[in-house]
């Protein structure tokens, strides 16, 4: 069963400031229901500005993306955050944890924004996370205690407690170590083949884009095959 | 929060403080003089006999010398107009007085004052006169003939005690034997320090004036409110001139008015001046969480949860500065409440007195809470606005 996840038609978007400047020149692409796709490219490619305009963060560009048969350009800022809340995990380079607030509470955030959930299932939900990732008995800590590893396994807990129908991620590997991307490595792709999780991630690690199911270069805001 | 709290606590303190004052003092004056007070204008100042004859416009007139007409400064019919008031339902006391100035002398002592001549148990109605008695007997004003109570000031001042016998001399040059029945301390220093009490008889004895001479009449009413209209309807209905206990006092109010304006600007640039402070503080804040909220964009918290964040931490600020500065308020008002003064001034007083009005507890809280969340709200939009991607990317 074939559907289509994402779908961008002729994106183009460019910076005016400090001189014009073509980032992303109309660039089509697809992403199917639990496929891993790794976006590469040397820097300044545009390849993380396409990971941002598709997972709905930046919203000034020409052409339509749809996710989920849902066209982004139709929805107004709030619906696009609660759309984000319930579509999208995301997983950046830095793991962005608040530091006052324990794993557990950290997890719960998107939950909490949610709101559907009563405190227990959010609770429940949220440790299910943390053990899917290896990181359930760090539940109590303060996010600041934990290693680099550790911290961004939570974050990755954090992005999936809401069940979100596309992962995204911007070199979530970047700050880790040879073991600590291994893990990181292997908990994406357990993510996918298990939970046909669809994964859209940017990275310029080669060992990371060998294990996606598809790789998309991207120099001078085009698509290289 | 330091800031909101003492602006909160200042304005506690200072607001106690002041109105403490001018409330003990209004009390006192209340208590100590008349709410509507009538009396005989005389119009010192008056045109040349000769005008009225000859047309001064077109020529020169001088006459030098013009003696004031022989006018008593009495009110006639004092006693018709006092029985008149007293049938009036909102008056609760009314009482004649005759003012005379007079030389008070014990041995060697001499000191210069002014004498009231008063229906005692009447005076005492309306002014309290009985309990502002320190020493003595107000009734023995009524069965000696010629007690006298003096103020406690003017007591110390001629070496005066209970019983001893006085002097009293008037202008008139007319001396009488008195005997101190008592000794009374209103606490206005001024009338304490020069002011008499004989009987109404005597003091008409010292100038020399028949019995129903007197100079004022006194109005106590019993809804102090009223006294600007009662002195109104008095002064057309008796054709005397009737002032309420503002106007007598007019002065002091206008110092008051003064007084509350300085302290207004205080407190309001103490709490601009915290306001400040906080959107300083809370800007602050901002920058420093901003990847905080980025990832909550990201993880797609809206706008407005954003600046509620930073808004109720602003309101935070704001209640828990206030209360501690209401309870440090408190405290202070307290404290210096308990610290013996006595002052011997305008008015004298033995410790300064603070005024506990719950309205001023509850308009600084109210401050407190307004000037925090303006404070806090331009930093919330701020946060709110933030883009993002901006701040993931630039990491």
């Amino acid at each position: 069963m074939n559907h289509t996840m994402i779908s961008a038609q002729h994106v183009t978007k460019r910076f005016t400031e400090p001189v014009e400047f073509v980032v992303l020149d109309d660039v089509s692409i697809d992403v199917q229901k639990g496929e891993f796709v790794v976006l590469v490219g040397p820097s300044g490619s545009g390849k993380t500005t396409l990971m941002y305009t598709l997972s709905t963060l930046d919203t000034e560009y020409d052409g339509d993306i749809e996710i989920d048969n849902t066209t982004i350009r139709s929805l107004s800022k709030n619906q696009l955050a609660t759309f984000r809340n319930t579509m999208i995990g995301f997983v950046f380079q830095f793991h962005y944890l608040l530091p006052d607030f324990t794993v557990l509470e950290n997890v719960m955030l998107p939950a909490q924004r949610l709101g559907i959930w009563s405190e227990e299932e959010m609770e429940h939900r949220a440790m299910e996370k943390l053990a899917l990732l290896g990181v359930a008995d760090q539940a109590s800590k303060k996010s600041n205690k934990l290693s680099g590893g550790q911290q961004q396994r939570v974050a990755i807990a954090r992005a999936l407690v809401n069940e979100p129908k596309i992962l995204f991620g911007d070199e979530p590997t970047g700050n880790l170590d040879t073991k600590n991307t291994d893990i990181v490595l292997d908990i994406l792709q357990d993510l996918k083949t298990e939970f046909n999780q669809t994964i859209l991630m940017v990275t310029h690690d080669t060992a990371f884009a060998r294990r996606a199911d598809r790789i998309i270069s991207i120099r001078d805001g085009r698509i290289v095959e | 929060m330091l800031g909101v709290m003492f602006g909160v606590t200042v304005f506690i303190f200072q607001a106690g403080l002041l109105t403490g004052l001018q409330n003990y003092f209004i009390d006192k004056t209340v208590n100590t003089t008349a709410h509507v007070h009538i009396y005989n204008e005389v119009r010192t100042a008056r045109p040349h006999v000769i005008s009225r004859y000859i047309d001064t416009t077109s020529r020169w007139v001088v006459v030098r010398n013009q003696k004031p007409r022989e006018e008593a400064r009495r009110v006639r019919n004092g006693t018709q107009i006092i029985s008149d008031i007293q049938k009036d339902p909102r008056v609760e006391g009314v009482a004649p007085f005759l003012g005379l100035q007079g030389i008070y002398r014990l041995g060697m002592s001499q000191q210069a004052g002014s004498l009231a001549g008063v229906d005692i148990l009447r005076e005492d109605q309306l002014f309290k006169v009985k309990e502002n008695m320190i020493a003595g007997d107000l009734l023995r004003m009524e069965t000696l003939p010629n007690g006298i109570i003096l103020g406690a000031g003017l007591a110390e001042k001629l070496g005066a005690t209970i019983d001893n016998s006085i002097i009293v001399i008037s202008s008139k040059g007319v001396s009488l034997d008195m005997k101190v029945v008592g000794i009374s301390k209103t606490g206005i220093t001024l009338q304490d320090n020069t002011r008499a009490y004989i009987s109404l008889r005597n003091a008409q004895r010292l100038l020399q004036q028949s019995g129903s001479y007197i100079t004022d009449i006194n109005v106590r009413l019993r809804d102090v409110d009223l006294s600007e209209s009662v002195a109104r309807e008095y002064q057309t209905r008796y054709g005397y001139r009737a002032e309420d206990w503002k106007a007598a006092n007019a002065n002091v109010f206008g110092i008051f008015r003064i007084q509350n304006m300085t302290v207004t600007f205080v407190i309001i640039s103490i709490l601009v001046v915290s306001g400040f402070g906080i959107f300083n503080i809370l800007m602050t804040i901002i920058y420093e969480k901003m990847p905080d909220i980025a990832i909550l964009k990201a993880m797609g918290y809206r706008d407005r949860d954003i600046s509620q964040i930073f808004l109720i931490e602003s309101l935070a600020i704001g209640i828990t500065g206030g209360l501690f500065g209401l309870l440090l308020g408190f405290l202070a008002s307290k404290i210096v409440g308990m610290i013996p003064l006595n002052i011997q001034g305008f008015v004298s007083v033995q410790y300064l007195v603070i005024n506990f009005n719950p309205l001023f507890y509850m308009a600084a809280f109210a401050f407190a809470l307004i000037s925090t969340t303006v404070a806090g709200y331009f930093p919330a939009r701020k946060a709110a606005r933030f883009d993002p991607v901006e701040i993931i990317r630039s990491r």
